[in-house]
């Protein structure tokens, strides 16, 4: 990948309040009508970090992002970016954060360099920084060759790259993917992927949404899982899944079992799922639990497989919110 | 840089990015200027079919009377005549080419010497009443008129006729008038109204919701945008009305002046519905349903005083449509068409202009993305 040419940052830039969090979401509400998009979220993202929002579609990821970047007002609570409170420092905030929306929002009649340019002017970059700038982006995004075609004939995965690139032109501090790899290929995706890698080499905050866990487990040094607009957990996928995982036992039976009742019983048991001669044992963790199990099945039945790992981040989701993540 | 100058970068910005977009999606452009070349093609076209009833004249006799009065009748401005013989006139009534057939009988003018009565024979295809009281109403005037020339000491009341204005005009240089005012409402309409749906449709606006700018200033320079291209698909407009209708007009700078006050009234307004309804589909129907109908009352054919219907009169009077029309029917043949004079029609229309901008500038500041 080509790395990005250094720009100056803006005076608005400069001014952001140093060692505040990048962000900072304290009891942010948001209400449709009798709908509670948002109930009282609290978060903090530290300067620097990936930080990923999970949760099922409808769980206010986008509300709360919409909120963070002030195209929609909260009905309560607070947004600070970077110190500036968003509700009246929204210019301020807008300055130093670049978006990458689910949509892409690209003019797709116009031409990548057309995008890019007018961006260039919307954010006030220096005239005579701009060509220059213009074409870094293009270059770090591998669409330089593209530039003077119609976006409406580029590929989903060069449109979100084109996105990714000219949120960076402005140079913020902070910046939000909503749904960056959403209905892009597996090839595509991996190289997003080590684009949003790359911001954090270079001091950036990073805020992704996004409803692949994978992603997320790649990504984001913390997670944020929201559900009905409710914060459910927070921590790093690692932690997480410590906290909230246990351990998973997959056995392989000769034959299935008649019963499962005396398995559930076993204190430490949270769920059990049976197909046929598998069985996928979720438990808190602890190894007495295991043994009781493994035991338990050896004397029912003849054991064929056994095989004890960490759950993963989808299974954690579904404990936590009892639902799937693209529920 | 200071807040000026990138407020004037980004009206530039924005106005450059409309154009550029509408030159590559050209529905607003090309529905501005098909739409009133158009009507002024259809009004035309009734104009020309509805306003004289085709009519044959079979001249049994031929005499210095029979031809006075033929030309009387050529003078009735209700008539396209033609002469001819009784049976082919009979094919022409009968296979519907000709509304009446006037027949001058063969003792048309010893008759008249005489001081005999004279019937004319009027056959009239009846089966559409305009043109049928078209007929009924011409031939008694055209006897009138006949007598007037031939006999007038038999004629004892005669109009005294004072004109109001120093020319008659005709109905298409009237109709052209009203045509500009549709390219201009059209123009600005469709172009501003789409282009900011579209900005929702496509999801665009938070490109720019999402940048620093002042919404203001976004606002200015996708109405400047709009407006330019107006003005491109008007001019084309007009260059057709001066150049291929013919109808020049009497004051050119009114013309401009009123034109970019018009199309600017109507590109705010398009902007605000389109900002408004967020959907081109919805826009372009609710754009039609609305301003065809405000068009038509709103003195298109002629002066609304005319009508004699106070609502429609009341209506008309509401919209901007009306003013632009009393001023350019001003413009273009210095006609004063209500009491209001030159300079306050103007500063209605400036009213409108400072009100409609400013509704679009509010929904755009209060614009926030539900979800």
């Amino acid at each position: 990948m080509t790395t990005q040419t250094p720009v100056s940052l803006n005076p608005t830039n400069a001014a952001a309040s140093t060692g505040a969090p990048a962000i900072e979401l304290i009891e942010l509400t948001k209400i449709f009508g009798h709908f509670t998009a948002v109930d009282h979220l609290s978060l903090t993202v530290r300067p620097g970090e990936i930080f990923g929002l999970l949760g099922p579609n409808g769980s206010g990821k986008t509300t709360t992002i919409n909120m963070l970047s002030g195209l929609s007002k909260p009905t309560s609570g607070q947004v600070k970016v970077l110190g500036y409170d968003v509700r009246h420092q929204t210019q301020q905030v807008r300055q130093i954060l670049g978006s990458v929306p689910q949509e892409t929002a690209l003019y797709e009649e116009l031409s990548a360099w057309t995008n890019m340019d007018f961006h260039a002017d919307l954010f006030g970059i220096p005239t005579a920084e701009k060509k220059q700038r213009i074409t870094a982006m293009l270059e770090l995004v591998q669409l330089l060759d593209r530039k003077d075609e119609a976006v409406q004939t580029f590929s989903g995965g060069m449109k979100r790259r084109l996105a990714l690139g000219r949120a960076l032109l402005h140079d913020p501090k902070l910046i939000y993917l909503d749904e960056p790899t959403l209905g892009v290929d597996v090839q595509a995706r991996r190289v997003i992927w080590d684009y949003i890698l790359a911001l954090r080499d270079q001091g950036k905050t990073v805020l992704i949404t996004t409803n692949y866990l994978e992603e997320a487990e790649a990504l984001c040094e913390r997670l944020a899982i929201i559900d009905h607009g409710k914060l459910i957990a927070v921590d790093t996928p690692a932690h997480l899944k410590q906290t909230y995982g246990g351990r998973v036992v997959e056995l392989e039976t000769a034959h299935p079992l008649t019963s499962l009742d005396v398995l559930r019983a076993i204190p430490g048991v949270l769920d059990i799922a049976a197909d046929g001669v598998h069985l996928t044992i979720n438990t808190t963790g602890a190894d007495h639990v295991v043994s009781q199990v493994v035991n338990h099945v050896s004397q029912a039945e003849e054991l064929r497989n056994i095989a004890i790992r960490e759950p993963a981040l989808e299974e954690i989701f579904l404990r936590l919110t009892g639902k799937a993540l693209r529920d | 840089m200071n807040q000026l100058t990138y407020d004037l970068r980004v009206i530039w910005a924005c106005a450059r990015k409309e154009i550029k977009s509408a030159f590559t999606e050209r529905i607003g452009t090309i529905l501005g200027i098909v739409l009133p070349v158009n009507f002024l093609v259809l009004f035309s076209l009734f104009a020309l079919n509805g306003g004289l009833a085709p009519t044959a004249v079979v001249m049994a006799d031929t005499g210095p009377l029979a031809q006075q009065f033929y030309q009387a009748m050529a003078r009735a401005h209700s008539f396209r005549l033609q002469i001819a013989g009784a049976q082919p006139a009979q094919a022409l009534l009968q296979t519907g080419k000709i509304v009446a057939v006037v027949t001058i009988p063969a003792n048309f003018d010893s008759s008249l010497e005489a001081g005999q009565p004279v019937q004319l024979g009027v056959q009239i295809n009846n089966l559409n009443t305009d043109f049928t009281n078209d007929i009924r109403r011409a031939v008694p005037l055209s006897i009138s008129s006949f007598y007037a020339q031939a006999f007038p000491r038999l004629v004892n009341v005669t109009a005294d006729e004072h004109d109001l204005w120093p020319q008659d005009t005709d109905y298409i240089p009237y109709l052209t008038v009203s045509i500009l005012v549709i390219a201009l409402m059209m123009g600005g309409l469709l172009q501003s109204g789409t282009a900011s749906a579209g900005e929702w449709e496509k999801a665009t606006i938070k490109e720019l919701l999402l940048s620093p700018a002042s919404r203001w200033a976004i606002m200015v320079g996708k109405m400047l945008g709009s407006f330019l291209m107006g003005l491109m698909s008007t001019t084309l407009v007009l260059a057709v009305l001066v150049l291929v209708v013919g109808v020049w007009p009497l004051h050119w700078a009114e013309v401009i002046g009123f034109s970019l006050l018009t199309l600017l009234i109507f590109t705010a307004y398009g902007t605000l519905l389109g900002t408004v309804l967020k959907q081109r589909q919805a826009f372009i129907a609710l754009a039609f349903a609305t301003s065809l109908p405000l068009f038509f009352i709103s003195g298109a054919f002629g002066p609304v005083s005319f009508a004699h219907i106070p609502l429609i009169e009341f209506l008309a009077k509401i919209f901007p449509v009306y003013y632009a029309i009393v001023l350019q029917q001003h413009a273009f043949h210095g006609f004063d068409l209500n009491t209001l004079g030159v300079g306050m029609n103007v500063l209605v229309l400036l009213g409108y202009a400072l009100i409609l901008i400013i509704l679009a500038a509010i929904a755009l500041r209060r614009t926030t993305v539900s979800s």
